[in-house]
């Protein structure tokens, strides 16, 4: 059952109200409305989701009602009232006085939200000392408490680390503790799991709902993450280009939502249980230029049902129910039916009888941790240590793991960007560690990849047209003519118009970017490209759209793609075989179906378990999953089995001997010595 | 339909740079100094023809005014043609000077950088070692072994103050192998020279720009402060420090005209050439921060 | 932590080795024959060969750098011919009054450029900014002589009120005894490194500006000047400590300026007068304390940062 509150308690009054507010940020020669005639009103002891895409004013809301707003930004219009009290033009030292006692926020990224020369102790006493009146040993000892209640273990002993000594996700409780340490009774939680890895978000964000309960505060949880807001949040407002589109319960928003990119941002949503056969929902187009808004409606452009009237004239927020706001003119009813909209072009069905056409046998990678070491024994990083898997022509390899469990550089390893400590990659029958020169320059055209990073990864002092030309030019490919032509081919089966050639990387959204990069990675027609977190650094309307393109040109080109994700649903639309990393191993691997519907080992089933799915109704995931703690230091792996230390089931013999691959069904196998199910010994591994 | 929709404009990485360059006033105003003191001290002595070789005692240290608008110096020549030929010689040493120092240590910085290992440890000991001698002390030492002419205080300069440049070429070359891009173009098999010529080049020209400015304005203080402690050009050739350094004697009997014209012309370009330097670098950074 | 120590204690050395190798190079190419510089240009040739094999100027270069690195070990700069006095003790006299003058001059350019520079990224863009940034940016921009010489117009020649020359006081403490006499040249260098110091730190306090943690300790309730005091103005100043290590160079170039222009009778005006001496001995033993003294500075800087940043001390 979803861990919303049940039966939000019937308390007189809101907490927070927000009323037409509108505010702008001074730009050098204009000014930008980031954010448009927003209400929101949250009660007591309620969670109201604030949902949207990058640039939708989401964050800016946030700011506004703490009266943090960046140079430049001010409140044009509208009012923020904190239990009947109006915030919009308090004078500073009112505000600080509010700030921190009454209103507090949590923010995204851990790693640099607290100062790296002051020790947590001293951090989360500040606001007590400031704010309670509190002395010093007193500050301290609430200070203690906090930590405590946050879930931090050993809270004396972590009062004196400093920032950097500590984890992103108890870094994030520190936060908490700080935000909390006053007992405020709003708290703003901007993103705050989103730089975080899916098991500790889990975690976090059941931490902040416990405590937002015991504390009887209401939360604001701003996210773009429609699965967070799905298990967490009473209410949601969903802001598109800085404006409120709709806000209703959460159940009734999932289940009857009105607007018709609500409706079309839970289509494009990627879950569990999408089926493979069938596109991804994508939005087309991209949110407007804030700095030139459309007249009408911010989303007309972009909406299947839009007339002229949405281009014309902006809705006002209207409550078609009690409880129920929208802005638009033409309402949708409820979801989109999952139909069956089928991959442009079928995929073909990987072909089980030819023989692998990449192999990655036994591959390590050693780092040494500093260069000039006075001491011999200096310890190395094992970025990767041991991983074998092979690749059939026209199959998609998916790994996902958790940040720094060595996915990226075995994916640089497959390419040879990066010599293996030991082992061997082989592609095409071709060892790529025994080709050199030009054997090995000529042998990369087979294999290309693709970056996360697409504006890193393209030239900024290159045209377009040029970035494209590049892999023709390394390769000796052809006459300027026909590589110009090849060129145009390639942008019009990416959906890029002829145009793109005359401009540079930067002029492109994110998602044309990739596009272009993808273009670029397909030039030489080559047999297998590794693609390196493709999407993760894409919205979510975009996302669909490149995943879309990406299945497209397989099935056309008979790619073969190796697919590297942390993300789970990323890698259940678009793999055939999945292998599962932690802490430089492949712990299970196997189909996509085997991996997600009967994974065996315990840190997948929990990696799957901590995904949220973006429907209110869906079960709680069933106990004993939960992976405790957080990632040990790669520096210094466990012994023996290396998830041991957050496994529930681990036992005294996972210490000792390192679990090795079993089979548990054709091609599905897994390194455990407590699977969640027998192994069949019939199977070889493999 | 799909995210496809061409951007709105065309911009080119360098028009948006020299866009963002031209918003900044002081950047403009600084170039617009620059190109008049040249103007100044080159054109000038063709339309203002003065004496400046053959001593004139009678009409020395005249106050400004009548035949002589900035008055007569010591030796009574004309300040304002004095002026000119001055800045004729510290513009140009300030200029090769930065030249040899960007050209030398931008060579060495990107060895190092491209090399990597022991070879780029023991180069960068190297700068690290020569970084800690003083460098106005090198510079005079090395100055009272020369006869000072425009050549030999320009090379002198230019081969102490290649170490800055060193290290900031070689710490973008470093930062730029890392990038996505260079990455790529390996995958794509590119070879090694390829990517030094299409991207490394023409990435780490901007640095090599900016420095570029930065080091003639250093340069210009530099050489004053040699003409000032007396190891300028030697007579009749001169250049601002030895003016002002011929200045200061006189300055207690009140010939303030020998120091302040000269003086602030060597502030101005000075400035002018930091101006331009800071809104170089920033016009970069916007080309490359613009996501 | 030790192991950083030890690391960078290494490096040190091997630089200073370095500069030692440098200046026995420099000495040895310039001052060509010892002999023929103290025995003068009417020597006899025999007389100078002479002279040249009785303190083994004849000896292979390996070997006469070895000497005189030996020399150097033992705490031994040289000797000043011309002046007829070992180079240790005319350092020795003139460090003191050097030292406080550099001294001084440096702690007031660091108390005046801290706060200018906080106070510059804090109000940026405006007007206050502008007109501090400018003025920042003639001082960066003007030799250092040059602004002593428009103090010397306007507080000697045109005031009156402070003399244009320096005490000629052989006491270290003259600053202190003689603070009129020595305020123009304070001034002058404290003017020059404000200029360098405070363009630095508006940009290292706004670097600090923009970081996540300045508006997390706003949200906590705290005053701007709170979260001046008590978060930024440490991480702010830490690139400035290294900065310092770094510039000592440059201000030792000031202070040899500064010494020439007000006659002020220390290391600065020692080595001024020994370059019209070409006075080789002295040039290059001032060269080497100074190195040395930047390379302690470098160390001494690195040290510093390493133990207020406590993320330094992981190694």
């Amino acid at each position: 059952m979803a861990a919303r509150t049940e039966g939000v308690p019937v308390v007189p009054g809101d907490v927070l109200t927000v009323e037409g507010l509108s505010t702008s940020i001074r730009l050098r020669k204009s000014a930008v409305d980031v954010v448009k005639g927003v209400d929101l009103r949250l009660r007591p002891g309620e969670t109201l989701g604030l949902v949207g895409e990058s640039g939708s004013g989401k964050s800016m809301t946030g700011l506004s009602i703490m009266g943090l707003l960046p140079p430049g930004g001010h409140i044009a219009a509208g009012s923020i009232k904190l239990d009947g009290r109006e915030l919009v033009g308090l004078p500073e030292r009112q505000y600080q006085k509010v700030r921190g006692n009454e209103i507090a926020m949590v923010f995204q990224d851990p790693m640099t939200s607290l100062n790296p020369t002051k020790t947590i102790g001293e951090q989360v006493a500040e606001p007590i000392r400031l704010h309670l009146g509190a002395t010093p040993k007193q500050a301290r000892e609430r200070a203690l408490d906090m930590l405590a209640l946050v879930g931090i273990a050993r809270p004396a002993e972590r009062m004196g680390n400093y920032p950097h000594q500590l984890s992103g996700g108890l870094r994030q409780r520190v936060m908490i503790a700080m935000a909390l340490s006053c007992e405020p009774k709003v708290l703003i939680a901007d993103e705050p799991t989103t730089a975080l890895d899916v098991t500790v978000q889990a975690q976090v964000l059941r931490l902040l709902h416990d405590l937002k309960d015991r504390l009887g505060m209401a939360m604001l949880l701003i996210t773009h993450d429609m699965g967070v807001i799905a298990r967490w949040a009473d209410r949601v407002s969903v802001m598109y280009a800085g404006g409120m589109v709709e806000s209703a319960t959460t159940d009734r928003l999932f289940a009857g939502m009105r607007h018709p990119y609500t409706q079309a941002l839970l289509a494009c949503t990627p879950r569990l249980t999408q089926r493979r056969e069938s596109a991804l929902f994508s939005i087309p187009g991209s949110p407007p230029d804030l700095e030139h808004p459309p007249a009408g409606c911010r989303f007309a452009a972009r909406c299947a049902h839009a007339t002229d009237r949405c281009e014309r004239e902006a809705p006002a927020l209207t409550e078609p129910a009690p409880g129920h706001t929208l802005a638009c003119w033409h309402p949708v009813e409820g979801p989109l039916e999952p139909a069956a909209r089928p991959v442009e072009a079928a995929p073909k069905a990987a072909d089980d009888q030819a023989g692998p056409v990449l192999v990655a046998d036994g591959l390590v990678k050693e780092y040494g941790t500093g260069r000039l070491s006075l001491r011999r024994s200096a310890r190395a990083v094992n970025a990767v240590s041991g991983v074998s898997f092979a690749v059939r022509p026209g199959q998609t390899f998916g790994l996902v793991g958790e940040s720094g469990c060595g996915k990226s550089t075995l994916a640089r390893m497959i390419v040879a960007l990066e010599k293996p400590t030991s082992g061997s990659v082989t592609a095409l029958g071709g060892a790529l560690g025994e080709l050199r020169g030009r054997d090995l320059r000529r042998h990369r055209r087979n294999l290309q990849m693709m970056f996360q990073d697409s504006l890193d990864a393209l030239d900024p002092r290159m045209r377009v047209g040029a970035i494209l030309r590049e892999p023709f030019e390394a390769q000796g490919i052809g006459t300027a003519a026909e590589q110009l032509a090849a060129i145009r081919e390639l942008l019009d089966e990416v959906g890029l118009p002829h145009s793109a050639l005359e401009r540079y990387p930067h002029e492109f959204s994110g998602g044309q970017r990739q596009r272009i990069a993808l273009a670029r990675a397909l030039a030489l027609n080559p047999r297998v490209i590794v693609a390196d977190e493709p999407v993760s650094a894409l919205d979510v309307s975009v996302r669909s759209q490149v995943l879309n393109l990406m299945k497209r040109l397989q099935a056309t080109h008979d790619l073969t793609y190796v697919v590297i994700s942390h993300d789970l649903t990323v890698v259940r639309y678009i793999a055939d075989i999945v292998g599962v990393m932690y802490l430089g191993k492949l712990v299970e691997v196997g189909s996509a179906d085997d991996v997600y519907l009967r994974a065996v080992h315990p840190y997948t089933a929990g990696l799957i378990a901590a995904i949220p799915e973006p429907d209110p109704g869906a079960a709680e995931p069933a106990g004993g999953l939960d992976i405790g703690s957080e990632l040990p230091s790669p520096l210094d792996p466990p012994s023996g089995c290396r998830f041991r230390t957050r496994c529930p089931r681990a036992q005294a013999r996972c210490a000792e001997e390192e679990p090795v691959l079993l089979g548990f069904g054709p091609g599905h196998s897994a390194a455990c010595h407590f699977p969640l199910r027998e192994p069949q010994p019939a199977v070889p591994a493999g | 339909m799909t995210d496809t929709a061409p951007p709105q404009q065309v911009t080119s990485g360098w028009r948006l740079a020299v866009r963002s360059f031209a918003q900044n006033r002081l950047a403009v105003a600084g170039v617009g100094i620059i190109v008049l003191l040249i103007l100044f001290c080159f054109a000038g002595p063709l339309l203002y023809v003065t004496e400046q070789v053959a001593v004139d005692p009678v009409n020395s240290l005249l106050p400004p005014g009548g035949d002589y608008p900035l008055g007569t110096d010591a030796q009574g020549f004309d300040v304002l043609g004095r002026i000119m030929r001055g800045g004729q010689a510290s513009l140009q040493i300030g200029l090769f000077a930065a030249l040899i120092a960007t050209a030398i240590g931008t060579l060495y910085g990107t060895i190092a950088g491209l090399i990597g290992g022991v070879v780029d440890g023991i180069m960068m000991r190297l700068v690290d070692t020569l970084l800690s001698i003083p460098f106005l002390f090198i510079v005079l030492i090395a100055a009272t072994q020369f006869s000072s002419t425009v050549l030999s205080l320009s090379l002198i300069l230019g081969a102490f103050s290649w170490l800055g440049p060193a290290r900031l070429v070689r710490a973008e070359v470093l930062s730029l192998r890392s990038r996505g891009f260079v990455a790529a173009a390996t995958v794509m098999g590119a070879t090694k020279p390829r990517i030094i010529v299409r991207h490394l080049i023409p990435n780490a020209l901007g640095v090599v720009i900016v420095n570029i400015t930065f080091q003639v304005a250093d340069a210009i203080i530099a050489v004053s402060l040699l003409g000032f402690l007396g190891f300028g050009l030697n007579y009749p050739d001169v250049e601002w420090g030895t003016q002002l350094s011929d200045g200061v004697s006189h300055l207690f009997e009140g010939a303030w005209w020998l120091i302040y014209p000269v003086g602030g012309c060597l502030v101005l370009v000075v400035m002018a050439f930091n101006f331009v330097g800071d809104a170089l670098r920033d016009s970069i950074d916007v080309r490359l921060r613009r996501r | 932590m030790t192991q950083y120590v030890l690391r960078r204690l290494v490096t040190s050395v091997i630089v200073v080795l370095g500069v030692s190798v440098i200046t026995f190079m420099l000495l040895h190419g310039m001052s060509g024959s010892p002999g023929r510089a103290i025995l003068g240009v009417q020597a006899s040739a025999e007389a100078v060969a002479a002279f040249d094999r009785e303190h083994g100027y004849d000896r292979s270069l390996i070997a006469q750098y070895l000497a005189y690195l030996g020399q150097l070990l033992q705490g031994d700069l040289g000797h000043s011919y011309k002046l007829n006095q070992s180079v240790n003790a005319l350092l020795a006299d003139n460090a003191g009054r050097t030292a406080m003058l550099a001294g001084v001059s440096l702690v007031l350019a660091v108390c005046v450029a801290v706060p200018l520079g906080v106070f510059q990224a804090v109000k940026r863009n405006s007007v206050g900014d502008n007109v501090l940034t400018t003025l920042t940016f003639v001082a960066y921009s003007m030799p250092v002589f040059l602004l002593a010489m428009l103090l010397i117009q306007v507080f000697a020649l045109g005031l009156g009120i402070l003399p244009a020359q320096a005490s000629q006081s052989s006491s270290t403490f003259v600053i202190f005894t003689e603070p009129r006499a020595m305020l123009l040249p304070v001034l002058t260098l404290t003017g020059i490194t404000v200029a360098l110091y405070s363009r630095y730190q508006r940009s290292a306090a706004l670097d600090q500006l923009a970081q996540d943690y300045i508006r997390v300790a706003r949200a906590k309730g705290l005053s701007m000047r709170m979260v001046l005091t008590r978060h930024l103005l440490r991480n702010a100043c830490l690139p400035l400590v290294t900065l310092i290590g770094m510039t000592i160079p440059l201000l030792l170039a000031g202070n040899l300026v500064v010494e020439s222009v007000f006659n002020y009778p220390g290391l600065g005006l020692l080595f001024f007068n020994s370059l019209n001496n070409q006075d080789y001995p002295v040039l290059l033993g001032y060269t080497l304390v100074a190195s040395v003294l930047t390379v302690l500075g470098n160390l001494l800087a690195d040290l510093v940062v390493a133990v207020s940043d406590p993320r330094t001390q992981r190694a």
